[in-house]
C-alpha cells in the first residue's frame, strides 16, 4: 500500500520539477518611466528670470516651479537632496549656464531633461573677479576663477536664453508650438525694447563711470558700454569704516557720481553716499522674485530709473 | 505487475549502496547534457537580452567585444576611454539620448559604475530602499552587492585604491549609500552606481580641499601675484559632506574627461540609422550594435557547446556500458536467487518483470535527480557561467 502511494507521487514530482525548470526564466523587469518623457508636466528653473520666461510661453496646464526659498540668492542656494529630487522629477530643468547655481555642479540631474539656456549665446562668458590662484598636487597651478553669471542683464542674451527655452518647450509639447511661438515673439519684443532703451542709456552714460554695490552687472556693462567698478556691499547692512574707506579709495581712481544697488540701500548709507557726491540708483537684477510685479516690471523700472538719471526721460 | 515492482523495490532498498551508485551514475549521464543545454541557453538568452535592450554603444575604436563586455556587463577590460565631449556631441545631434558609462574603479570587489540618472529608467531599474542619487559622493547599490556587503541606505562604502602601492596616488573616496536597487537578475545587481562626477572624483580628476586663500602659513609655500602655492599639508577631503561640498571642483576642460562608453538611445529608427551612418568612417570612434557583437559571442559558445556535447555523449556511452555490465554481473551473482524463485513457482517471465522493474525504478530515480540538479544549476549556475564566459572573452 505504501509502495503504491509512493509510485503515484513519483511522476507528479517529476512533472512539477520539469514545469518549474521550464518556468525558471526570470521575469523581465517592468517597463520603467521613459527618461525623456517623465509623467509629470513640470518645469523647474534655477532662477527667477528663467522661471518668468518659461511661464510666459508655456501652457497653463504645465507647472513652472522656482523652488528657491524666499530671501536666498538662487546663485548660492544649497538645496537639500529632497529639493534636488524634485528637480529630477521635472519634465524640463532650466539651467542658466555660465556657472550659475553652483549646486548644479555637484548634483545629479538627468542630462536628457536639462536645458542650459545661455549655452552658445556668447563665444565666451565674462569672468568674475578671480579668487587666489594656488598650486598643490600633481595638476599644478590653478585658480578657481568663476564666470559672471547674471547673463540676462544683457537683454539680447536674455532673448537667446528665452529662445532656447522656446525650443525645448516646442520639443516637449509640439502640439503647443503655435502658442509658444506667439508668446515668445511677445517676450522677445519686450526684451528688445528694453535692449533698445538701454542702448540709449549706454550712449548717455558713455563718459559717466558707475560704482556697483555687487559684481553682478558685468553683462549690463559689457552690452551697453557702461564703465562699472564693483564692490561687495549689502544694501540692508550698515557699512563699516572699512567699506567707506574702500569706496573713497575706489573713487580716487574711478570718478563715479552714481552707484548701482540691487535693492534700495539703508537711509544712512544713502546719506553717506550723497555726502560724497554719489547718487544711489537701484537696478534689481531680479534673480529672485521681486516683492512687487514680475521680471518685466522690475526691468522696466530699472531702465526707467537709469533714463531718469541720465535725463533721457523727464522725471519728477 | 505491482507485485514485481514491490519485489524490485524491496531488492533495491536492501542493496542501497549499489542502487545509489547506479542511480548517481545514471543521473550524471542524464543530467549533464540537460544542465549544459539549460545553462548555455539561459546564459545566451541573458547575454543577448541585455545586448538587444541596448540599441547602440559608442566607444573608442578597438575590440568591440571588450567594449560591450565592459560597458554592458561591467567586466573590466581596460578599454581606452572616449571623452565627455562625445556625450555632449551625442546630445547635440538631437537624434539620441547619450548615457555615459565610466568604469575603472571598484568598491570592495564590486565594480563602480559612473553614469547619469538616465541609466536607471533606461534599464528599468527601480529603487527598493532609500532613494536615487542626488548629490555628489552618493552611491546606489545593486541588490546582490547590497546583500553581499550587508549595506543599505545610511551606510558608507570606500572605493578601492586603484594602485595599492602608489602612496602618491588617489586616496579612496568614502561613498554614502543612499539607495538599493530592486533585483534585476543581471550585471546591475552586482554593481555600485555613482554619478559620473563622483566617479571622476574617485579617479582624482576632481577634488575638494580647504580654502588655500585662507590657509595658514604652515600650508602655504608662497603667495605671489595672486597665486598661492600650497604644500602637501593641504588637507584634501576623502568624503563629500554638506560642509565641504562647495570646495569640490574639477580642473581643466571637463569635455576632455574620460568616459568608457556611451549607451546611445536613438529617438527613433531613422535617427539610429542616421547616427550609424555618421560613424561608419569615424577614425577613432566606433558606434556598434551590442546585439551583433553578443550574437557572434553566442555563436562561439554554441560551437563550444557542440564539442562539449560530443564529450558528454562519449561519457554517457561509457556509463551505459558500465550500467549494463553491472546489471549483467549482478544477475549472474543472483543466479541462485533466481533458481530459488523458479522453484517456488515463479515463471521466467515474472523473474524478468522483477529485473525490469528494478531497472525502471533506478532510471526513473535518475531522471528525477537529473532534473532536480538541472533546476538548481539553471538557477544558480547561469551567473557563474556568464562571468566565466565574459572574463575569458
Amino acid at each position: 500500500m505504501r509502495m503504491r502511494s509512493r509510485a503515484r507521487v513519483l511522476p507528479i514530482v517529476t512533472l512539477v520539477l520539469t514545469v518549474s525548470l521550464a518556468c525558471s526564466r526570470k521575469a523581465p523587469p517592468e517597463a520603467a518611466l521613459d527618461s525623456k518623457h517623465p509623467d509629470s508636466s513640470s518645469i523647474y528653473a534655477v532662477n527667477y528670470p528663467l522661471f518668468y520666461f518659461a511661464e510666459r510661453m508655456v501652457a497653463a496646464s504645465v507647472r513652472v516651479v522656482f523652488p528657491v526659498p524666499e530671501g536666498i540668492d538662487p546663485a548660492f542656494w544649497k538645496p537639500s537632496a529632497e529639493a534636488v529630487r524634485e528637480y529630477q522629477k521635472a519634465s524640463l530643468i532650466l539651467l542658466n549656464g555660465a556657472g550659475y547655481a553652483r549646486w548644479t555642479r555637484y548634483s545629479t540631474l538627468p542630462q536628457a531633461r536639462i536645458v542650459i539656456t545661455a549655452k552658445g549665446c556668447r563665444d565666451a562668458f565674462l569672468s568674475s573677479e578671480e579668487t587666489a590662484q594656488h598650486q598643490h598636487g600633481p595638476e599644478g597651478e590653478h585658480a578657481h576663477a568663476g564666470l559672471a553669471f547674471t547673463t540676462w542683464l544683457d537683454f539680447r542674451l536674455a532673448v537667446c536664453q528665452a529662445a532656447h527655452i522656446r525650443d525645448a518647450l516646442v520639443e516637449r509639447w509640439p502640439e503647443e508650438k503655435a502658442n509658444i511661438a506667439s508668446e515668445f515673439e511677445s517676450l522677445e519684443r519686450d526684451l528688445l525694447d528694453l535692449d533698445q532703451r538701454m542702448r540709449e542709456v549706454g550712449k548717455a552714460m558713455r563718459d559717466q563711470p558707475l560704482l556697483a554695490s555687487h559684481p553682478v552687472y558685468a553683462y549690463l556693462a559689457d552690452a551697453y558700454g557702461l564703465s562699472i567698478e564693483s564692490l561687495h556691499l549689502e544694501p540692508d547692512q550698515v557699512l563699516s569704516e572699512d567699506d567707506w574707506r574702500e569706496i573713497d579709495a575706489l573713487r580716487t581712481q574711478h570718478h563715479a557720481r552714481r552707484m548701482l544697488w540691487e535693492a534700495p540701500p539703508l537711509e544712512a548709507t544713502e546719506s553717506g553716499l550723497i555726502a560724497r557726491g554719489l547718487t544711489s540708483l537701484v537696478f534689481d537684477p531680479a534673480a529672485r522674485r521681486p516683492s512687487e510685479g514680475d521680471f518685466m516690471a522690475a526691468m522696466k523700472a530699472n531702465v526707467d530709473r537709469l533714463e531718469c538719471a541720465t535725463g533721457i526721460k523727464e522725471c519728477r | 505487475m505491482r507485485d514485481s515492482i514491490y519485489l524490485a523495490w524491496r531488492y533495491l532498498r536492501h542493496h542501497r549502496a549499489k542502487t545509489l551508485l547506479l542511480v548517481l551514475s545514471l543521473s550524471l549521464f542524464l543530467g549533464l547534457p540537460l544542465v549544459m543545454r539549460a545553462m548555455s541557453r539561459a546564459t545566451q538568452q541573458s547575454l543577448i537580452s541585455r545586448a538587444e535592450s541596448t540599441p547602440l554603444l559608442l566607444g573608442k575604436k578597438g575590440s568591440s567585444l571588450d567594449l560591450v563586455v565592459e560597458a554592458l556587463y561591467f567586466q573590466l577590460k581596460n578599454v581606452e576611454p572616449i571623452t565627455e565631449a562625445d556625450v555632449d556631441a551625442m546630445h547635440a545631434t538631437g537624434l539620441a539620448l547619450g548615457i555615459p558609462i565610466r568604469m575603472g574603479l571598484s568598491a570592495r570587489n564590486f565594480p563602480l559604475v559612473g553614469t547619469s540618472l538616465d541609466y536607471f529608467p533606461f534599464r528599468g531599474l527601480r529603487i527598493a530602499a532609500g532613494r536615487e542619487l542626488a548629490i555628489m559622493g552618493e552611491c546606489v547599490l545593486g541588490a546582490q552587492a547590497a546583500e553581499t556587503l550587508g549595506l543599505g541606505p545610511g551606510d558608507a562604502l570606500l572605493t578601492s585604491p586603484s594602485t595599492l602601492f602608489d602612496l602618491a596616488g588617489v586616496y579612496p573616496l568614502k561613498l554614502h549609500v543612499v539607495g538599493v536597487l530592486e533585483p534585476s537578475y543581471g550585471p546591475d545587481d552586482e554593481a555600485v552606481f555613482v554619478d559620473l562626477k563622483t566617479a571622476w572624483v574617485g579617479e582624482g580628476l576632481g577634488h575638494g580641499h580647504e580654502d588655500v586663500a585662507r590657509a595658514g602659513p604652515d600650508v602655504v609655500l608662497k603667495r605671489q601675484d595672486g597665486a598661492v602655492t600650497a604644500n602637501a599639508k593641504l588637507v584634501q577631503y576623502n568624503e563629500v559632506t554638506e560642509s565641504n561640498l562647495d570646495s569640490f571642483h574639477f580642473h581643466g576642460d571637463r569635455s576632455t574627461y574620460p568616459v568608457t562608453a556611451v549607451i546611445v538611445v536613438p529617438h527613433d529608427e531613422k535617427a539610429g540609422v542616421l547616427l550609424r551612418g555618421r560613424f561608419v568612417d569615424a577614425p577613432t570612434r566606433q558606434l556598434l550594435r551590442p546585439a551583433q557583437v553578443v550574437d557572434s559571442l553566442n555563436k562561439q559558445i554554441f560551437r563550444f557547446e557542440r564539442v562539449l556535447q560530443i564529450v558528454v555523449w562519449t561519457v554517457g556511452l561509457a556509463t551505459t556500458l558500465m550500467f549494463v555490465l553491472v546489471m549483467v554481473l549482478s544477475w549472474r551473482l543472483r543466479a541462485e536467487e533466481l533458481r530459488m524463485m523458479t522453484r517456488l513457482g515463479c515463471s521466467r517471465w515474472k523473474a524478468g518483470q522483477i529485473m525490469g522493474s528494478e531497472i525502471a525504478i533506478m532510471v526513473s530515480a535518475s531522471v528525477v535527480v537529473a532534473v532536480g540538479f538541472g533546476i538548481l544549476i539553471a538557477q544558480f549556475g547561469e551567473t557563474w557561467l556568464q562571468n566565466l564566459i565574459l572574463r575569458g572573452s
